[in-house]
């Protein structure tokens, strides 16, 4: 049988931004995808480098707008690491409630997306909107913005968390976990979910290591390496945290890896609530800042939602004078190639759908 | 942070080397223009022991390639293209088929210093 090219895209649902593919078919069987990237490249790394330290977190957030919080906290962390700055105590626990709350966030969006991909049209995805718009209220309350935070300073947050704000946070936690159950029980109880979710895309251990995928992909083929495991950062020692690692790499494990990773981080919110000392979590006011020593090459690496994000700084005085990013969707996506190739091609959306793309995140 | 400066012709053996030792995740590919001279960076890791390792390229401005390590590290792929269309740095051994985020861009390589900001 001859080969048929097909064209999906630039603007398609099931592509969460825009991404083309071109797709060659041996009937129902893909033999080739081809991502097609760029369209919402910005230049982002050369923008930062004729931007002053503090003028980049607002545009380097929208790079994922996704989790806003995590791709601030990276750039912020790594100005911090150039400048010799560390945050206190309090301003670390802080941080990492954030970065939990945005993770949850972040992966209740993509539970929705992805049941969306299966044909579940907007029914999970209308619940898990609304759960996760519970999430961003609650960074709201403790930054003032709902979407874009810019909320980290050098040495801390903008601002302390409001009084009230851990027994809010409580109180949606507890509700998150019963919601999550929920879901659970039923998305796994679906015939639809299961035919194309089980051994549909599969990843092989040593291909993920070779590809160069990170996050909840690579430890869904069963890498045990999460950066707040393995380089830890912040009080993420403290607070006892097991990285989630499944075996199969298959499109279930990287929903199942997603599903505990929400039930991890509202343990570890809670249990941050607990430890957090007292004090004031203020940073620095943008004015304050002391220049950075010039020709300090520094590397940061955090644990994002979506998988590593890693910052390569060469600092200047007063700008970067290089600012690399190691965005995580840019190098998952690379790997569709090699995940979706033997697969039918209704499984290619599902799939896409596993690997949890931004595509700012991808095109910079 | 280990870093090794080496020669680009011992680059493949190199990586490869610290691949058997271990070394097998490729963190990212990054180039930086220092005007006398582009430095490509290879950031391996070891996910066992989580050591990192920096292995920089010093490259001449006029005398711009490197060679691929594709046959190495598949997830190579893309940080090549994009090396290719940032710094112009021909990546030796394999055909860039074509652009990967600059479409509309050939010839124009914009995180060079000599690009500067606001210009086409």
């Amino acid at each position: 049988m001859s080969l048929v090219k097909i064209n999906i895209g630039p603007v398609h649902p099931s592509t969460h931004g825009l991404l083309r593919l071109v797709v060659t078919l041996d009937g129902d069987t893909i033999v080739n995808v081809e991502p097609h990237v760029g369209f919402l490249h910005r230049g982002v790394e050369k923008l930062a480098e004729n931007r002053m330290y503090m003028q980049i977190p607002p545009f380097i957030e929208k790079c994922d707008y996704v989790a806003k919080m995590a791709m601030d906290e990276a750039y912020v962390a790594t100005v911090e690491a150039a400048m010799g700055i560390e945050p206190n105590e309090r301003a670390q626990y802080e941080r990492v409630i954030l970065l939990e709350l945005q993770r949850i966030a972040s992966h209740l969006l993509w539970l929705g997306a992805m049941l969306n991909d299966l044909g579940h049209f907007f029914s999970v995805f209308m619940w898990t909107f609304a759960d996760r718009d519970k999430v961003l209220k609650l960074l709201e309350e403790a930054t003032g913005q709902r979407m874009f935070y810019v909320n980290m300073r050098l040495g801390g947050l903008r601002q302390e968390f409001p009084k009230d704000f851990e027994y809010h946070a409580l109180d949606v936690l507890t509700y998150l976990e019963k919601r999550i159950n929920e879901y659970e029980s039923f998305i796994e109880n679906s015939s639809l979910f299961k035919e194309r979710m089980y051994k549909v895309g599969v990843l092989s251990r040593d291909d993920a290591i070779n590809l160069g995928v990170s996050g909840p992909v690579l430890r869904a083929s069963g890498v045990n390496f999460d950066v707040r495991k393995d380089k830890p950062y912040y009080v993420y020692k403290k607070l006892n945290f097991k990285p989630i690692v499944l075996y199969n790499g298959d499109n279930f494990s990287r929903y199942k890896v997603r599903i505990l990773e929400i039930k991890e981080s509202i343990r570890l919110i809670r249990e941050a609530f607990k430890q957090m000392p007292d004090g004031n979590a203020t940073g620095m006011p943008i004015k304050l800042i002391n220049p950075a020593p010039k020709n300090k090459v520094v590397r940061v690496s955090r644990e994002g939602p979506r998988g590593e994000i890693m910052f390569y700084l060469v600092a200047d005085e007063q700008r970067p004078y290089r600012l690399a990013m190691r965005t995580p969707a840019f190098i998952n996506l690379a790997a569709l190639n090699h995940i979706a190739r033997g697969n039918k091609f209704a499984n290619l959306f599902p799939i896409i759908g596993s690997l949890d793309l931004v595509m700012a995140d991808v095109d910079k | 942070m280990v870093r090794l400066i080496i020669d680009r012709k011992d680059l493949i053996d190199t990586i490869s080397s610290f691949k058997k030792k271990g070394f097998s995740y490729l963190v990212k590919i990054l180039g930086i223009d220092y005007i006398d001279y582009i430095s490509v960076l290879y950031i391996l890791r070891n996910l066992d022991s989580d050591e990192e390792i920096e292995i920089e390229v010093h490259l001449n401005q006029n005398d711009l390639w490197v060679p691929t390590i594709i046959n190495i590290f598949k997830g190579a792929d893309w940080y090549e293209r994009e090396l290719y269309e940032m710094f112009g740095i021909e990546i030796k051994g394999r055909k860039v088929r074509k652009l990967l985020l600059e479409k509309f861009s050939e010839n124009i390589y914009p995180l060079r210093k000599s690009f500067k900001w606001g210009t086409k």
